[in-house]
């Protein structure tokens, strides 16, 4: 819970920071696909084991799929029929019947219908959500964080020593 | 920003750009992973067993104790050691004690998300051993019982009532009390006041001395002899013959008739007291045959009440086997209990709420395609599991069987294998003298119903010492049997069970002990006669619900020993009562058969010598009358001869005088007619 919470706090700090907006973007996108994704499922393993390994932002990623999980539920009926139309598909039966007798590849789930209809979902959208996302964040660092940073409110707070502890501490454990 | 042109900043170091890796994760991931394996090879089997014996304790009520408890991640196994499950009515012992259980699963298969073993192994299993200290039994949870519970005790509480009411041991006490035969003569006479013949006798006693008094009566008003004299005397002064007049003829007759309807008379008077009496005679016979009847009765009413027992043979079989089946019922209804209460909704039908068909729900859960090919692998697969335990004869503890079996095809979808599951089992245990142990099952959901058919049985078997009634008067108990046992259970659709128990018990030496010694000599003689039976178990039903009715030849074998030794109680039992039935009403009866007898007599008689002489006189006057009709039809009949000779003298003259005239009228008809022919002749020219 604490490296949730502190992964949380980091991903607030990079928003605000004027670097990482591709760590950001990429961390919403992944959380978007965790999201559609069903928590037992080989998919979520592989996504968390990228945001894990590669320098995605994790509270990012965390938040997007608390997120998107409620977006996923709503859209289900939507999921379930287009994962319907996908299995169903004769020309892709065959394809469908070598992975669900190949190894790994059942733990997937793919054959649930609003499993594949999830997965096609937010494959599709996840390399839109990640364009997306960083014009957003990129938008939001110019017209509200400078903005934010220009205020005489923000450069008192910045000349009282709490901020400097806290530079301080934070160049030391970050 | 900061003023530059006073003081020179220190020289920041920039910061060393990070890559697109994480390296810095990966030590802690790594440390993460060895935890987790230290976990899973340190603490994980120790928690499964833990986790299996309080889930075990929970669903049998009872404690389950596992002794290792070891899995393979590598392996993909499980070796389960020491399995013990605590009998939860004995808690001293276990119901099932299993050496060692292991399996592994197939990498291959569960890589495809399946479960496939090729073959597990059950070694060492023993049953109703002692434990090395008494298991601990669950407690009854009364306040927070369940619907399902509720259901369950109710089950098992009809089941307990319906054998308590059914099959009590009164039937041999009852049989014990008859065959003690005590004291039925101080009985009797307790009884005899109750006797309704008794009472009845008295009556018709008095009515009959009544009735002999009027008979008596009424034989002295019946005409007398000299009476049907006197007429007789009369009748003779009577004329019959050698009258002048007819006038004397009819003045004779009328007298005749005079006497002859005096005569009548009183024949009338003496036949109308005889038809009463016949009809007195009958109403007392009647009333005769009416005690007579009152007489059986009482005496059946006195058997009754001194239970002579129709000695009824399921009952006497029920009684038997009561105390051998109880704990049996006892377990079956446990574990009837416990499948009511794990089994899936569908198959039990809890709470009687209509059955909800499965359908996709694809709103929560989607739908579940399978792409599914010949020779795949089903979700669940145990395609061999191999039974085994062999009896040490080194060991004299040893308390193992020698089992021998295999389960073949235990999987979640038959029609992918395309093979029912099978499952057999030979063996026995010779430490408990169990000998030919037979199990086979098939169960096969290929087909729309699901079909489960199991066949168990057992050769033979070691009955020790078990009581079978214990009563005030009675304690009967197998002291030692040989039983043989083979049952079949079909199963269709989970819910319809036919069931059918067949026991065999051999060599069974009864031990009877009966407080009446005589009682006791009797029981052991009938118990000889049986020392081969058998008992039979069977049912059908729709469960939960299930009715089992058992039947023996045990009661037949019993009754014909009992009837045979009880008969010889009961006719001297009869005997007795109708000696006291003799003492007391047929005495009186046969004095009440005597008068009626001596009235009978004396009335018949006395009537007879009356209507012989009224008849003797009507024939008398019938013969006067004769008489006299003869001599008037003799005189008749002279004056008739001598009329008709002058009527046939008077004809012939007459007869002759037309017979002169005729033949002068003849010649003269002659001669006028040969004088007209001569006349024609002259005018012809002749």
């Amino acid at each position: 819970m604490t490296l949730i919470f502190k992964q949380l706090f980091n991903f607030l700090k990079l928003l605000n920071s004027d670097t990482g907006h591709n760590q950001l973007a990429a961390g919403l996108a992944c959380g978007l696909i965790l999201g559609f994704a069903p928590f037992l499922s080989l998919q979520t393993v592989l996504v968390l084991m990228l945001v894990f390994v590669f320098r995605i932002q994790m509270g990012a990623a965390f938040l997007s799929a608390f997120f998107f999980k409620f977006i996923a539920y709503l859209v289900d009926p939507l999921s379930h029929q287009l994962g319907k139309g996908v299995l169903e598909n004769p020309s892709l039966r065959d394809l469908f019947v070598e992975m669900y007798n190949m190894p790994i590849v059942p733990m997937t789930r793919f054959n649930n219908s609003i499993v594949m209809g999830s997965l096609v979902l937010s494959v599709v959208l996840a390399p839109f959500a990640f364009f997306a996302f960083r014009t957003a964040i990129i938008k939001y660092r110019i017209l509200i964080v400078d903005r934010f940073k220009k205020t005489k409110a923000w450069k008192a707070f910045t000349a009282t020593t709490i901020y400097n502890w806290y530079c301080k501490y934070d160049a030391l454990y970050g | 920003m900061a003023d530059t042109n006073t003081t020179s900043p220190a020289p920041v170091k920039p910061k060393k750009a990070k890559g697109p890796i994480r390296w810095e994760a990966i030590i802690p991931f790594a440390v993460i992973i060895v935890l987790i394996g230290l976990y899973f090879k340190l603490f994980f089997d120790t928690h499964m067993r833990s986790l299996a014996e309080f889930a075990g304790y929970h669903a049998t009520g009872a404690e389950v104790n596992i002794r290792t408890f070891e899995t393979s991640f590598f392996d993909a196994s499980l070796r389960v050691g020491g399995i013990e499950l605590t009998n939860p009515e004995k808690p001293t012992h276990n119901n099932l004690n299993i050496g060692e259980v292991r399996f592994s699963l197939l990498w291959d298969a569960l890589l495809r998300v399946k479960f496939v073993i090729n073959e597990a192994s059950i070694e060492n299993i023993s049953f109703d051993q002692p434990r090395k200290k008494p298991g601990k039994v669950k407690p009854p949870e009364p306040e927070k019982e369940s619907a399902l519970q509720k259901e369950a005790e109710k089950l098992k509480d009809e089941a307990l009532e319906k054998a308590k009411t059914q099959y009590d041991d009164n039937v041999f006490g009852n049989i014990a009390n008859m065959m003690s035969g005590s004291n039925e003569s101080d009985e009797m006479k307790k009884l005899e006041s109750k006797l309704i013949s008794k009472e009845k006798m008295k009556a018709f006693e008095a009515t009959l001395q009544q009735k002999q008094k009027d008979w008596e009566e009424r034989l002295k008003k019946l005409p007398k002899a000299s009476e049907f004299q006197a007429l007789g005397d009369r009748l003779k002064k009577v004329k019959t013959s050698g009258f002048s007049k007819p006038e004397e003829v009819q003045k004779a007759v009328a007298e005749v008739q005079t006497i002859m309807s005096e005569g009548q008379k009183k024949i009338d008077e003496v036949n109308a007291t005889k038809n009463d009496f016949d009809k007195d005679l009958k109403l007392t016979d009647e009333g005769l045959k009416e005690i007579r009847t009152q007489i059986e009765k009482d005496i059946k009413d006195l058997q009754a009440h001194f239970k002579i027992p129709k000695i009824d043979a399921k009952s006497i079989a029920m009684t038997l086997f009561k105390r051998y089946t109880g704990p049996y019922f006892a377990k079956i209804n446990h574990y009837r209990a416990l499948f009511y209460k794990y089994a899936p909704p569908n198959i039990v039908n809890k709470d009687n709420k209509p059955e909800v068909t499965i359908q996709p729900r694809p709103r929560e859960r989607g739908t579940n395609y399978e792409f599914g090919k010949v020779n795949a692998y089903p979700t669940f697969w145990l395609k061999k599991a191999m039974i085994s335990s062999q009896f040490n004869s080194a060991d004299p503890n040893s308390k193992n069987g020698n089992l021998k079996g295999e389960i073949l095809d235990v999987t979640s979808n038959q029609l992918v294998t395309g093979r029912p599951t099978m499952a057999s089992i030979t063996g026995g245990f010779p430490s408990e003298n169990i000998e030919g142990l037979e199990f086979t099952l098939k169960f096969d959901n290929r087909t729309k119903d699901a079909l489960i058919n199991a066949v168990m049985g057992v050769k033979s078997f070691a009955i020790s010492e078990k009581q079978i009634v214990e009563s005030p008067d009675l304690a009967l108990s197998f002291k030692s049997a040989i039983g043989g046992v083979r049952s079949t259970i079909d199963l269709v659709n989970y819910k319809e069970l036919t069931l059918k128990v067949v026991n065999e018990f051999k060599d069974i030496d009864y031990q009877v002990a009966a407080k009446n010694k005589d009682v006791e000599g009797i029981l052991i003689n009938v118990f000889k006669e049986a020392r081969t039976t058998n008992m039979i178990a069977e049912g059908k039903g729709i469960l939960p619900r299930f009715d089992l009715d058992i039947h023996s030849d045990l009661g037949q074998l019993l009754q014909k020993g009992f009837e045979r030794e009880i008969n010889a109680k009961i006719e001297e039992l009869k005997k007795k009562i109708k000696e006291f039935v003799d003492n007391e009403i047929n005495k009186q009866k046969e004095i009440i058969e005597k008068q009626v007898n001596e009235l009978r007599t004396k009335a018949e008689a006395e009537i007879k010598k009356v209507q012989a002489q009224a008849e003797e006189q009507k024939k008398l006057a019938e013969t006067k009358i004769q008489e006299a009709q003869k001599d008037i039809e003799n005189r008749a009949n002279a004056e008739k001869a001598k009329a008709e000779a002058e009527a046939n003298r008077r004809i012939e003259e007459e007869r002759q005088k037309a017979e002169v005239e005729k033949r002068k009228a003849q010649k003269a008809a002659e001669d006028e007619a040969k004088k007209q022919a001569e006349k024609l002749k002259k005018q012809l020219g002749f």
